[in-house]
């Protein structure tokens, strides 16, 4: 951990920070783009593997997150915004292509990286959310509504300062444990009676792959920033649809590989496991190269099985 | 008003899309599809001489009313008119007539949106004519409202940024006067009105009008602004600064497609400012695969000298066509 590398610098008129490892300056970059509730952090293992391996490593705490500003406004958190950002933290670093590799809320960011700009992407290795095409007629949080009810947990995140309150009603390192050790392969639904804090006295029994010390970096770092800039993506959702319609019916046209774990609620979400294995994937990813269903594994797929997740990268990214 | 709107042989559609509902014409020609869209103050009309030779030269014509004009829906608020959305409705428009990739030739607003479209969808593009506004790099540090304001505080784009300030001001003449002003202006430096005085004012009615435009076809833009209002138009300069902030993540991008600029050399500031621009590097670096074109004319010039531009228009797609 200590050849992990932390650096801040001003793009997209924030000030972003980022841990890195650079073997040598010629070194091929890798870009990791981290998800909902995670940082930077999440991508340890691979990190540490990845550069051993020669490749300049790459990890932000996206906006909203960790030691990265976070604006106060939902509409400051579209996807034009993150990807800009992105492109901007990349062009300080000098890098004109990267290979990408994103997981959950940063596989959407990575989606739409390769969507915006294809001619800074090498290859994209995909973990969690697949890339779901754009309805030219329906918003996403009215489908989602109606499809999987006001419960749904998208739904509930959608009122600015309600889930931070039921969040905050219990210690945020039991917060970080339910998230990150959830197994349930179905829909993510609490109703407001439950609350996502629900019982504060709930003991939970870390697995394997994650520690007491990782689960404190995490909550040390939200207790101090809070879970608004996170939960900030969810809330622009509606504006993300309006403002991506030049993109509806776009393919993704860089080569990719996509690993989920097969108790993945994203993949057990009703529809997708259709959408991945009956070719509506392939049609908007023409160039899915390689589709990985691990098994027994959940959503947090690059901690809970990382020297897996770093083998499938690097057996990727080395054939370009 | 509807005699020369007959004059001009085309077929009207109301299409959906994009969430709004647009008025096109269509002229339908056995060849390949080409989008052509106007500028500020204007609307389908503008191209009408183009409509027909291009029609005439086998080309498959479409001229949307943009968002905000013309018999187009026009969403009440700024943040409704980024390039985001335009683009948005254009490529709808294109899905509506089953189009994969056409050409695009736009004018002042218009070739701001075809640049666009251009940057964000060059799938769909194969290639486009710039009439009047050049593509210009985007300053990762400096708002487009703050840039114009370098040019003089009383600049036209700073006065049209506050809702409703540029309305009022046209307010004080009829519709047929704004459009004249517009459409004859022919002064060439920057026009920068006096502290205090709103632009509208400081804009000459001319006592004749410019040989190229009758009084009959001024009434055919009056008549539409006098329908639609004039908010929807200027809504795009006070969407500048939020479609910027959108913009990021084309910082430093470059136009792929294959382009034609073409110019006249008596537009507004062409002498001081966008003579020097479109022959620099940046430009070149910006757009490599780009023609420039300067004719004599001021800035409605594919209406000051329809025959030149529609020849300029013609030679490029055929040549993009072999």
């Amino acid at each position: 951990m200590e050849t992990i590398q932390h650096s801040t610098i001003k793009v997209n008129g924030i000030n972003l920070h980022y841990a890195h490892i650079t073997p040598t300056t010629t070194s091929r970059p890798i870009l990791f783009i981290h998800g909902f509730p995670e940082l930077w952090y999440t991508w340890r293992h691979q990190m540490l593997h990845l550069s051993s391996l020669g490749y300049r490593t790459i990890a932000p705490d996206l906006r909203g997150y960790g030691d990265t500003d976070a604006p106060v406004s939902p509409s400051e958190y579209t996807v034009f915004h993150i990807v800009g950002d992105l492109i901007g933290l990349i062009d300080e670093l000098g890098l004109d292509k990267v290979f990408v590799v994103g997981h959950d809320w940063g596989a959407i960011i990575a989606w739409w990286l390769c969507l915006l700009r294809p001619d800074r992407v090498t290859a994209l290795v995909n973990m969690s959310v697949v890339f779901s095409p754009r309805n030219p007629v329906r918003k996403p949080i009215e489908s989602m509504r109606e499809m999987f009810g006001s419960d749904y947990y998208i739904c509930r995140f959608q009122p600015p300062g309600e889930v931070e309150a039921e969040f905050a009603r219990v210690d945020t390192a039991l917060i970080i444990k339910k998230f990150l050790t959830t197994r349930k392969p179905g829909l993510l639904c609490v109703p407001k009676e439950v609350g996502f804090g629900g019982n504060p006295d709930t003991q939970i029994t870390l697995p394997s792959w994650l520690t007491e010390n990782d689960v404190n970096y995490y909550a040390d770092k939200f207790r101090r920033t809070g879970f608004t800039g996170g939960l900030n993506y969810y809330r622009a959702l509606d504006l993300n649809w309006e403002l991506t319609a030049p993109w509806t019916g776009a393919q993704i046209k860089v080569p990719v590989k996509f690993i989920v774990g097969d108790l993945d609620l994203t993949y057990n979400t009703p529809g997708v496991k259709d959408y991945i294995h009956k070719g509506g994937f392939n049609k908007y990813v023409p160039f899915l190269q390689e589709l990985v269903i691990m098994e027994g594994v959940a959503h947090f797929i690059n901690q809970e099985k990382p020297q897996e997740v770093s083998d499938h990268i690097y057996d990727f990214i080395k054939r370009f | 008003m509807e005699s020369i709107m007959k004059m001009v042989d085309v077929n009207h559609h109301r299409i959906k899309t994009n969430g709004i509902w647009m008025h096109v014409v269509e002229k339908k020609g056995q060849g390949q599809f080409v989008l052509l869209l106007h500028g500020f103050p204007e609307t389908w009309f503008s191209w009408r001489h183009q409509i027909t030779h291009l029609a005439n030269h086998g080309y498959h014509v479409v001229a949307p009313d943009l968002r905000g004009h013309g018999e187009s829906d026009s969403p009440p608020s700024p943040s409704s008119y980024t390039m985001l959305h335009i683009v948005g409705d254009l490529i709808g428009l294109l899905d509506h007539f089953n189009q994969q990739k056409v050409f695009v030739v736009g004018h002042d607003w218009g070739a701001a949106a075809a640049w666009h479209l251009s940057l964000f969808r060059p799938d769909r593009v194969k290639g486009m004519v710039a009439i009047a506004a050049p593509f210009f790099p985007r300053d990762s540090n400096i708002k487009p409202s703050q840039f114009f304001k370098s040019f003089g505080d009383d600049f036209y784009i700073p006065q049209f940024q506050e809702a409703g300030r540029a309305e009022r001001s046209f307010e004080k003449y009829d519709h047929l006067t704004v459009i004249k002003k517009f459409l004859s202006i022919n002064k060439t430096d920057l026009i920068v009105p006096p502290p205090g005085m709103e632009f509208i004012d400081f804009l000459e009615t001319p006592s004749t009008l410019p040989v190229w435009i009758t009084e009959e076809e001024l009434q055919v833009y009056a008549e539409k602004f006098r329908d639609s209002g004039f908010t929807g138009g200027l809504n795009y300069y006070r969407a500048m600064d939020l479609s910027w902030e959108l913009e990021a993540p084309w910082q430093g991008s470059k136009i792929t497609v294959p382009s034609k600029l073409i110019v006249g050399d008596k537009d507004i500031g062409f002498e001081i400012f966008t003579k020097g621009y479109i022959l620099s590097d940046v430009q070149k670096e910006l757009v490599p695969d780009m023609e420039v074109v300067i004719l004599d004319g001021h800035h409605f010039i594919h209406q000051e000298k329809p025959q030149e531009v529609s020849d300029q228009i013609l030679s490029f797609l055929n040549n993009l066509t072999i």
